[in-house]
């Protein structure tokens, strides 16, 4: 075969020289220094553990939304399911059910709303941009009907307890306060290692991408396309409602109106994490380190002194920047 | 240059002043010659044919002459004087413009909309949607293509979509133009309403760039041709002074029946059968196909074969009629049942459903087979690596490795992938749509050589193609459909061309 040899390969790249993710952790650090610079209240033993347990609840939203968006869909109702999900716990805890059955209702709630979105999609034909649209403000309206507009308060300690308090101290009694690592930052590990299973080393991980690149073909190669919506739907809920649980825990209370503008939160940090919203890129590193990005941004220009609202505004000029970096990165390719 | 000819006879010469010429034009892309120092001159009112495999460096050269990439060195003459053609709109404006191998226009917008496109017929700032729907269809009229300008253009088969891109290419001042693979979707008629339409640009005094893997519409239409093999020019010859065999030749150095090289096989037991089977489109087909062989199917469009075929895939069932699978009775609703018992379909358009392109080369050869590669509930590297590894290896495919995305392979490579990608699958029946639709001689003798892979393997192929030489070379049985009938079978290569296109066409 003489004629094979002397034809170009194509698809010859150089190996990029640096991970997107790397320049995302990078870009963390250098946030994190330049704020301990520039304000004493920064690297404290109050605004640290504050920050993780901040951006922690986003973190999760948004690796859930990952899922979702790989797949080249997208789940609108994330935040109202979070604050849907808490009106529920809070119902469940004050009607003296136990805390496990509540956790486990509560995310079964989530499971379900997430089939209804898969189930509209795959059997209604509807985009998911509209059947979530849709659930995202029915679903505040059905836990406004539930409290009749008000807010259950939670009675039950051990269940608000568990978000102020910290990893070694809950499951040892070790007290190394500051130092040890608060119990919502150890729920995104909790949640990432099975989500980095599940993405980068499992079938259905894969099976995620197939489809988010090319259904038909997908299909035709035996992937079952339902079945894979169903899946990324369901454990975006599951993950909405999972930070339901930890906001009711956070905050005490069940709200409705709780967790307002969250998925926008989720899709940015998704988004400056390097997924994309054509589908089949994405990473589950990529959204937490998002996540941890915006919520440090946020944090740095409170303790600035930065009007409120300039913070809305960065955080829109950021997702410009960081996303047209990558568009040129992938452009390269 | 030693293995250029004179690039234009004396005769030739004498007449004209070249309309476009290329000196030494050279392009490198990053870590890829892909035009090597090539000399090449275009007459007016020719048509010149350009040959070659695919990565010859054809796309290159169109994408140069039309201003998507810009040359590395050398120079262009247009009408004698050095033009620089640094985007699309460089080449329109000097009058070149190009037909290409996927449309690319809007399908919501009307035929009419369409042809006017960025050049909108405008009174007092509105839209003339009157004026321009009659202007559309009389162009259409006058350059002789039966089409409604009315119509939404997605509302429009491929080949008709092609045929309006044709005509808004034709139209437009168009001194030089460039036709990449235009018969590729193109029904007959179709096929026929464009070659009129060259005749008539060609007596204009229009310059015809006309780049096929068809050779017998080379030989139709051209006046010269030129092959390229690796970025290089390798000849440039009337047509009269060449044949198939030099043209083949020149592209691949391999002959004809080195590409159609068809593995013997021994027959096994029957795979599946089709017993008076009837649904939509068809009625009463019943067929066998059996372990190592190759069952062709030929037929006009509409004559009933893919709508049989896809309901042996169950993506329409049959109505009635019986499908044994090795033996047994079975009943195929969907295409999950299908691929359950072992059928794989290489469907007819890769892009479109065979390949994730925006995914790697690895991911896409073990997509059917990631359940076998799971060991517990996690996928297991090595062997993914080793499936992955051995079948571009195989298969030969020329990638930079499995991590490369596989939109950056060529259309041939691509198309094994679609094909080698249930290799390792170990399904017992391949349905081979259009398997070779654009791609070139020396894929096409690649993929010939899969499919003999697979038979060894103990699977039957069925094979639909439009390609009547490609069917009767590799059929063990040609069946010949006729308006949803099985008209006539055929052992290997028993009836003669004529027979078997007389029968198709029923005359």
């Amino acid at each position: 075969m003489s004629s094979t040899q002397a034809e170009p390969i194509p698809g010859a790249r150089k190996k990029l020289s640096i991970p997107f993710g790397l320049t995302l952790v990078a870009l963390l650090v250098f946030l994190c220094v330049l704020l301990t610079i520039f304000t004493p209240s920064f690297m404290t033993e109050r605004n640290i553990p504050n920050l993780a347990r901040q951006g922690a609840m986003i973190a999760i939203l948004a690796l859930g939304e990952t899922f979702v968006i790989i797949t080249a869909g997208i789940d609108l109702s994330v935040g109202a399911v979070v604050g849907f999900t808490s009106v529920i716990v809070a119902w469940l805890l004050t009607h003296d059910v136990s805390i496990w059955l509540s956790i486990l209702i509560t995310l079964g709630i989530g499971l379900g709303i997430g089939s209804f979105h898969a189930f509209g999609i795959v059997k209604m034909g509807l985009p998911p941009f509209i059947i979530t649209l849709a659930t995202l403000t029915s679903l505040r309206g059905i836990g406004l009907l539930m409290t009749n507009g008000s807010t259950i308060s939670i009675t039950n300690d051990t269940f608000t307890d568990f978000s102020r308090n910290d990893v070694l101290n809950s499951l040892f009694g070790i007290d190394i306060a500051p130092f040890d690592v608060p119990n919502l930052f150890a729920m995104v590990i909790l949640v990432a290692i099975p989500a980095w299973l599940f993405l980068s080393h499992s079938r259905w991980g894969r099976y995620l991408f197939a489809v988010g690149s090319n259904a038909e073909a997908a299909r035709l190669s035996g992937v079952s396309v339902t079945r894979t919506i169903y899946l990324a739907y369901i454990l975006s809920s599951v993950c909405a409602a999972f930070v339901g649980l930890l906001l009711a825990s956070r905050i005490g209370i069940g709200n409705a109106t709780q967790a307002e503008g969250w998925e926008l939160q989720a899709i940015a940090s998704s988004v400056i994490g390097g997924t994309s919203l054509f589908g089949a890129v994405g990473s589950w590193h990529g959204p937490l380190l998002g996540a941890f990005i915006l919520a440090t941004i946020n944090n740095g220009a409170n303790l600035l002194n930065v009007n409120s609202f300039w913070q809305r505004i960065i955080t829109g000029g950021l997702i410009i920047v960081i996303v047209y970096f990558d568009q040129l990165r992938r452009r390269r390719r | 240059m030693p293995t250029a000819s004179p690039t234009l006879a004396p005769r030739v010469a004498l007449a004209q002043v070249p309309i476009l010429e290329l000196r030494k034009l050279d392009k490198r892309f990053t870590g890829t010659h892909a035009l090597k120092a090539v000399d090449l001159a275009f007459l007016p009112g020719e048509v010149h044919s350009i040959v070659g495999e695919n990565g010859a460096g054809k796309s290159t050269l169109i994408k140069l002459l039309t201003g998507v990439h810009v040359r590395s060195s050398g120079e262009i003459l247009w009408q004698g004087q050095p033009a620089h053609i640094a985007t699309p709109h460089d080449a329109i404006a000097l009058g070149i413009n190009a037909v290409h191998q996927e449309v690319v226009l809007c399908p919501a917008l009307t035929v009419a909309a369409n042809l006017f496109l960025g050049d909108e017929e405008i009174k007092y700032g509105m839209l003339r949607h009157r004026a321009m729907l009659r202007d559309a269809q009389e162009i259409l009229d006058e350059i002789g293509f039966n089409l409604p300008a009315g119509a939404m253009l997605g509302s429009l088969t491929i080949g008709q979509q092609q045929l309006v891109a044709t005509a808004r290419a034709a139209t437009r001042g168009t001194k030089f133009l460039i036709f990449d693979e235009p018969t590729a979707y193109l029904t007959r008629q179709e096929a026929a309403q464009l070659f009129a339409l060259i005749r008539r640009l060609k007596a204009r005094g229009v310059t015809i760039v006309y780049i096929s893997h068809r050779l017998e519409e080379v030989f139709d239409l051209s006046d010269r041709v030129s092959i390229l093999r690796d970025g290089e020019l390798i000849s440039t010859e009337r047509i009269e002074d060449t044949n198939e065999e030099k043209l083949i030749r020149g592209m691949i150095n391999r002959t004809i029946e080195q590409v159609f090289h068809k593995e013997a096989v021994p027959f096994g037991a029957p795979v599946i059968e089709a017993r008076h089977l009837s649904g939509r489109g068809f009625s009463d087909v019943s067929m066998t196909v059996r372990q190592g062989e190759i069952v062709g199917l030929y037929g006009l469009i509409g004559a009933g074969r893919s709508e049989f075929v896809l309901s042996l895939f169950g993506r329409e069932p049959a109505t009635a009629g019986e499908i044994l699978w090795q033996g047994k009775p079975v009943k195929i609703r969907s295409e999950r049942d299908a691929l359950k018992l072992g059928i794989a379909l290489a469907p007819e358009s890769r892009r479109d459903q065979g390949l994730c392109l925006n995914m790697p080369v690895g991911f896409n050869i073990n997509l059917p087979i990631l359940r076998r590669l799971t060991r517990g509930i996690l996928i297991a590297g090595r062997p993914e690596t080793e499936a992955a590894e051995g079948q571009i290896s195989d298969l030969r495919i020329k990638t930079a490795s499995r991590h490369a995305l596989a939109s950056s392979l060529s259309g041939g490579n691509q198309q094994k992938i679609v094909i080698g990608k249930w290799l390792n699958h170990g399904a017992k029946l391949f349905i081979f749509d259009e398997p070779t639709v654009g791609v070139d001689v020396g894929t096409k003798a690649e993929i010939y050589r899969l499919m003999g892979m697979l038979l060894k393997q103990g699977a039957g192929i069925i094979l639909i193609s439009s390609y009547l030489p490609e069917v009767y070379e590799l059929s063990d049985t040609l069946h010949v459909f006729r308006t949803g009938k099985l008209v006539a079978s055929h052992g290997h290569k028993v009836a003669s061309h004529e027979d078997v296109l007389s029968q198709a066409i029923g005359v």
